[in-house]
């Protein structure tokens, strides 16, 4: 048994690179830059321009704590006009914008250049001492720079650039002396544009960078249980999918065991009194229930029994909470109280689901011969059924467990969400609201790592059921 | 497995006798024809046929409808039919005239108007009847033709009109989710069940080859030409796939390359040793993986960084959905393969590609239709949970989810909850419905 259950583990250590493989890679191609972000928060949202000296500084240095100046992968294919040292420039719109000129034209020095060039302009500029007369010239330039910044269209740049010789030239007499910082600023461009090879970008390069790579330390860094931070409030990711995860898998559980001990008779039932007409009704009214929307039915729920024009039986979701230092009788009574309609909501799929199966399991069995000779030797019906008959039929319907549950942890999102409940789903969603994308790849990933567990303990549920079943030889 | 074969009776004509022989023999009465005969006999999938056919028909003709133009009208003495004149507009074929562009339809005078059952657009306010009015409130219309029967929400949208075209939506994400994941599933499902673990046998210099070639083909399609792919995604959908597609081209020529120059250096013996390639092993990893995240926190996690568009949506379900029906294609074959009649067309000399396509894949056919009729349901109803969320489907689309949302802001309201939750439900149950009278139809055992 324990050498199956590690045989399996081991399978699963695959499928779990590929997943964190594919969460890290959408992590890596989420919209907007995480250190901006972090910088923003820490500045009180305050607009701030990171191509200040000390910002700068600053976005470099968070830049570095989240190890984000490292290579992406164990090796890259890259183009031969992509750089090593194109990870200094911070500002994820600036890198991309001159990493898409040094394609364009072929070169990364000459890029590189005018990428110090311009910066050299733009530190003159800020020197500046703002003259009330000049003022609005001032700001027209820098905007001309901050737009040269992002932008990689030939014409465009030579647009701004005509814009800012105006202004250069215009009457204003303090922006004189940046002229020859222009110049050098526009010879760069020149040069990168008269140095153009259009083959370089068809010439792959190949880069090994070993194991100081951004994928290496996320996954060692998940494999120690550290997650990273979410960007809403700087907690630590595993905390606050620890706090969620109670709650989830708790209602799960709940949920799962409900399901199975109203599904398993209602099934039986089913099967033993196939053709009549409660039968019939009862097959009916469940096959109904396993496509009922379970968001309509909370919605519905929640507007027909929880407050407004009609019923006031539950609380409303999101009600207050429940004081802590109420006595404990209290808390449960409340817990219950609360979580009824919740629960409806979250198994009543499930259980459509298992006593349907339950059903075609029982029927399966009834017809079997044994069932027969049981019959034959004047067992009692009773005992025909719920020893002989469910004792079979009931293998199927334990390993469905590993069906049921990634269902559970799919209904969570919404469920949650409706009834407010902090679990897994709330939390992953509100995340993707905020676009918090630690919590929400972090939350998937667990989700994924719960989900290989629940197939984990439906095999070792349907070894114990089933004596006949030997795991040491094969594996399923 | 041979590859290239001998024909035993020599002669293409004998050949294709033998064929048609084969296929008449295994089906005397027409397998299809069968199974719609025993589906004809089950009275409630037959009902859901017909309910689905219903629901296609009120999606195909959604601006007949529900529209704010009158069907047919006349118009300072012209006859109009501006509904059918709008598709030719947006076509660019002909255009408005003078008096009519830019209108308020509602507010013409005309010497008389035909307008559609429902006169309302969706997407268009009626501002007497903004704030939730119900289907049984004092409604402040014209008359009983302008009621709005089921109620308007908040803003003032007639929901009859938004449930016809919410209609739409959802028989759209149906049928093409479904449809990716079935050009997924049969894929995959065929190379795991008909090579197995041991019947996909290919010579060592192929494989080091096509690993080879990998990477630059990945280079050269994907690795230079992302600017231009992520340039065509922003602009528009249909130049995004034009640009996947050269892309794709751009693919397959580097690895036909590698395939050409592997075929000389196949002569050398050791270059040219067959090795097992595990298909079946592949692909039920990838399955696993698909499998082993909930589908909603995968979708959510993938949609998080695109922009809401429903095309997405439709190819993140799609992507996600094929599991299922590779996995009853995989089993069907593994069983079909072992068959005799499969070993007589090898034995023939027909191409592996005949034998797969021509024999083995149209038996294996059955059990997808199954699983596309689930799937369909399915997909309906993670699309109505998107939208529910806000998450994935752009706000501006009208579909029964994002209307169901609405009544979570305003719980009075209970016509927001009611009318697109049973639309919902019972588009549902439809498909499943006839996902179980196909799959009662097919099961041998049941026929009679």
């Amino acid at each position: 048994m324990l050498q199956y259950i590690t045989k399996r583990v081991l399978i699963f250590i695959p499928t779990l690179l590929v997943i964190s493989f594919i969460m890290f890679m959408l992590g890596v191609y989420a919209p907007g830059d995480p250190v901006e972000t972090i910088l923003a928060r820490q500045q009180g949202e305050s607009g701030l321009s990171v191509r200040n000296i000390a910002d700068e500084a600053a976005y470099m240095s968070v830049r570095h704590k989240l190890g984000l100046d490292l290579p992406l992968f164990y090796f890259s294919i890259t183009n031969s006009t992509s750089s090593d040292t194109l990870y200094r420039i911070p500002k994820a719109d600036v890198r991309e914008s001159m990493a898409h000129i040094a394609f364009i034209n072929g070169s990364w020095p000459n890029v590189a250049r005018y990428y110090s060039a311009l910066k050299q302009f733009e530190s003159e500029l800020n020197y500046l001492r703002t003259d009330s007369l000049c003022q609005e010239d001032i700001i027209a330039a820098k905007k001309n720079v901050n737009e040269l910044y992002v932008n990689y269209d030939q014409s465009k740049i030579a647009s701004i650039f005509s814009n800012l010789t105006s202004i250069l030239n215009g009457k204003c007499k303090v922006l004189q002396p940046l002229s020859s910082k222009f110049v050098a600023l526009k010879n760069t461009e020149l040069f990168i544009v008269d140095h153009q090879s259009s083959y370089a970008k068809f010439i792959p390069a190949i880069h090994w960078y070993g194991f100081r790579n951004q994928y290496h330390h996320w996954l060692v860094n998940f494999l120690r249980g550290n997650f990273g931070f979410s960007y809403q409030d700087m907690r630590p990711v595993s905390s606050i999918i620890w706090d969620a995860m109670k709650w989830t898998l708790g209602i799960s559980f709940a949920s799962v065991m409900l399901a199975y001990f109203i599904a398993i008779p209602l099934g039986v039932k089913a099967a033993t009194t196939k053709g009549s007409k409660k039968e019939r009704a009862t097959t009916t009214g469940l096959f109904m229930l396993y496509s009922l929307p379970n968001f309509w039915i909370a919605t519905i729920l929640i507007i027909f029994f929880c407050g407004g024009d009609w019923f006031s039986w539950f609380p409303a979701p999101g009600a207050a909470p429940i004081p802590a230092d109420a006595p404990f009788q209290y808390h449960i009574t409340q817990g219950i109280y609360r979580l009824i309609l919740p629960l409806i909501c979250w198994t009543y799929t499930s259980l459509a689901f298992i006593s349907r199966q339950m059903r075609g399991g029982m029927l399966n069995t009834l017809g079997q011969d044994y069932i027969r000779t049981a019959r034959a030797k004047g067992l009692p019906e009773e005992r025909v059924v719920w020893k002989h008959a469910l004792r079979n039929s009931l293998l199927p319907v334990i390993t469905l467990f590993a069906n049921v549950f990634p269902l559970l942890l799919s209904g969570s999102v919404v469920i949650e969400e409706i009834f407010s409940i902090p679990g897994m789903g709330q939390v992953s969603y509100n995340a993707l609201i905020a676009n918090d994308y630690p919590v929400v790849f972090a939350n998937t990933m667990f989700a994924a790592l719960l989900t290989l567990g629940g197939t984990l303990i439906a095999d070792i549920l349907y070894a114990v059921a089933d004596p006949r079943i030997s795991y040491s030889k094969t594996i399923a | 497995m041979r590859e290239s074969g001998y024909n035993i009776f020599g002669g293409a004509a004998k050949k294709k006798v033998s064929e048609t022989m084969i296929n008449e023999v295994l089906s005397p009465e027409g397998y299809w024809k069968m199974v719609f005969r025993q589906l004809r006999k089950n009275k409630i999938a037959t009902y859901s046929l017909r309910f689905i056919l219903f629901l296609a028909i009120l999606s195909t003709f959604a601006d007949l409808l529900a529209n704010e133009k009158p069907l047919v009208c006349e118009y300072n003495k012209h006859l109009y039919f501006p509904v059918c004149k709008s598709y030719f507009v947006s076509a660019g074929i002909t255009e408005w005239p003078a008096e009519l562009q830019n209108v308020e339809w509602k507010e013409l005078n005309y010497q008389w108007a035909i307008f559609p059952p429902v006169p309302y657009l969706p997407q268009n306010i009626d501002e007497a009847n903004v704030h939730s009015v119900g289907p049984f409130d004092k409604q402040p219309v014209k008359s009983l033709r302008w009621r709005h029967w089921l109620g308007t929400d908040e803003l003032g949208h007639d929901i009859f009109a938004a449930m016809i075209y919410g209609t739409r939506i959802a028989m759209l994400v149906g049928v093409f989710s479904m449809g990716i994941a079935t050009l997924i599933g049969l894929i995959l499902g065929l190379l795991a069940g008909y090579f197995g673990d041991n019947r996909l046998k290919v010579s060592r210099i192929r494989v080091i080859f096509n690993l080879l070639f990998l990477a630059p083909a990945v280079f050269y399609a994907v690795g230079i030409r992302s600017y231009e792919l992520t340039e065509a995604f922003t602009h528009s959908f249909i130049s995004f796939l034009g640009q996947c597609f050269i892309s794709l081209l751009i693919f397959s020529g580097v690895m036909s390359i590698g395939n050409i120059l592997a075929m000389p250096l196949r002569r050398i013996q050791f270059l040219g040793k067959k090795i097992n390639i595990p298909a079946d092993i592949i692909v039920s990893r990838c399955i696993e993986i698909i499998m082993s995240i909930p589908t909603l926190f995968l979708i959510m996690s993938v949609i998080a960084i695109a922009k809401p568009s429903l095309m997405m949506v439709m190819l993140v379900i799609g992507a996600t959905a094929w599991t299922g029906i590779a996995r009853f294609v995989r089993a069907e074959l593994l069983r079909i393969r072992e068959l005799e009649y499969i070993e007589a067309a090898q034995a023939l000399g027909y191409s592996q590609l005949r034998t797969i396509f021509r024999h083995a894949l149209p038996n294996a056919l059955s059990p997808v239709l199954i699983a596309v009729a689930f799937g369909v349901a399915g997909a309906i109803l993670t699309e109505a949970t998107l939208s529910f969320l806000g998450i994935g489907v752009p706000a501006d689309t009208i579909t029964w989810g994002a209307l169901l949302s609405e009544a979570r802001s305003k719980p009075a309201a209970w016509w927001l909850a009611v009318f697109p939750g049973i639309a919902i439900f019972i588009t549902v149950t439809v498909y499943n419905l006839l996902g179980e009278g196909l799959s009662e139809a097919m099961d041998p055992r049941l026929r009679k």
